[in-house]
């Protein structure tokens, strides 16, 4: 059974935000709702500014699914992290449990009450019927369903996102890191991941900056 | 001996009453993608209700991520 993944290649991707767009298109993701979005780290500095598309990773061990109150958290076969919108009350623990900020709120009503709990679903829709429009207006397209794989991946440009069965996109992250070494080019394998953000294992974390003034 | 029978039984009707009603967490029925999606989007090429061909069309699809197998 495929094990539904996704990877961001750090080394090909070039913030042009076209995985965002297509996701909000795609889905016609609420207002102010952003299922996926596209993170630049040293942005400016040259030579040392990389981006990653950051959405829903859909854990194995998810944080959210442990933490919800209600239950509304459901795993499917294929490994894909979904959600019940009829059961999520709002109350946003999941959001404070993720560490990569997937859950999203929408504002709702003349006061912008918080809403229910909307995330990137890997394209593959809800509890609802496969495909109807009642999953559609709840959820989004179901592509999985359709024998498609999430839009994001399959529209990126540089082909840096790649979506799909965790072996096979991971056989083709090897390749690309493979045949940049033999290049004698930066491999990128450890650029997505832990190492960037908090340093290699016989090398300190980076130095936070100390704020500069301006707008807190 | 009646008495404390009568109170027994109005104990237990007040504890009875104090008691919260059964709850489950029912998971979601939902149906696995390689049945297919009921709209007029779907892909060619694969077969509804077949898992195998719907293995086989996500792991093309997959493949298509790969230049390096598009271009052999």
């Amino acid at each position: 059974m495929a094990r539904m993944k996704f990877i961001c290649d750090a080394e090909r991707c070039i913030e042009c935000n076209g995985c965002v767009t297509a996701c909000k298109n795609e889905n016609e993701v609420p207002w102010g709702v952003n299922r996926r979005r596209v993170v630049t780290i040293n942005d400016g500095v040259i030579g040392a500014e990389k981006s990653i598309s950051v959405a829903c990773m859909h854990c194995a061990d998810a944080p959210c699914m442990a933490v919800c109150p209600v239950d509304c958290f459901y795993r499917t076969d294929e490994g894909v992290v979904l959600h019940s919108k009829d059961t999520c009350i709002g109350c946003a623990y999941c959001s404070y449990a993720c560490p990569f900020g997937a859950p999203q709120f929408p504002s709702s009503g003349v006061f912008g009450l918080r809403g229910k709990m909307d995330k990137c679903t890997f394209c593959s829709g809800g509890p609802e019927k496969n495909g109807s429009v009642a999953e559609f207006e709840k959820y989004g397209r179901n592509r999985l369903a359709e024998g498609k794989l999430p839009l994001c991946a399959e529209l990126c440009a540089t082909k840096a996102l790649i979506g799909g069965d965790g072996d096979v996109i991971a056989d083709v992250f090897r390749t690309r890191v493979v045949k940049r070494m033999a290049a004698g080019k930066n491999s990128g394998a450890d650029v997505f991941g832990w190492a960037t953000a908090y340093g290699k294992p016989n090398a300190p974390a980076p130095a936070a900056k100390p704020a500069t003034g301006g707008k807190s | 001996m009646k008495l404390a029978l009568a109170g027994a039984f109005i104990a237990t009707t007040f504890l009875v009453g104090c008691n919260e009603s059964g709850m489950s967490a029912s998971k979601r029925p939902d149906v696995a993608p390689y049945m297919g999606a009921d709209n007029g989007f779907m892909a060619k090429g694969w077969k509804p209700g077949d898992q195998a061909s719907w293995n086989a069309e996500i792991t093309k699809r997959n493949q298509l991520q790969s230049e390096y197998s598009r271009i052999k």
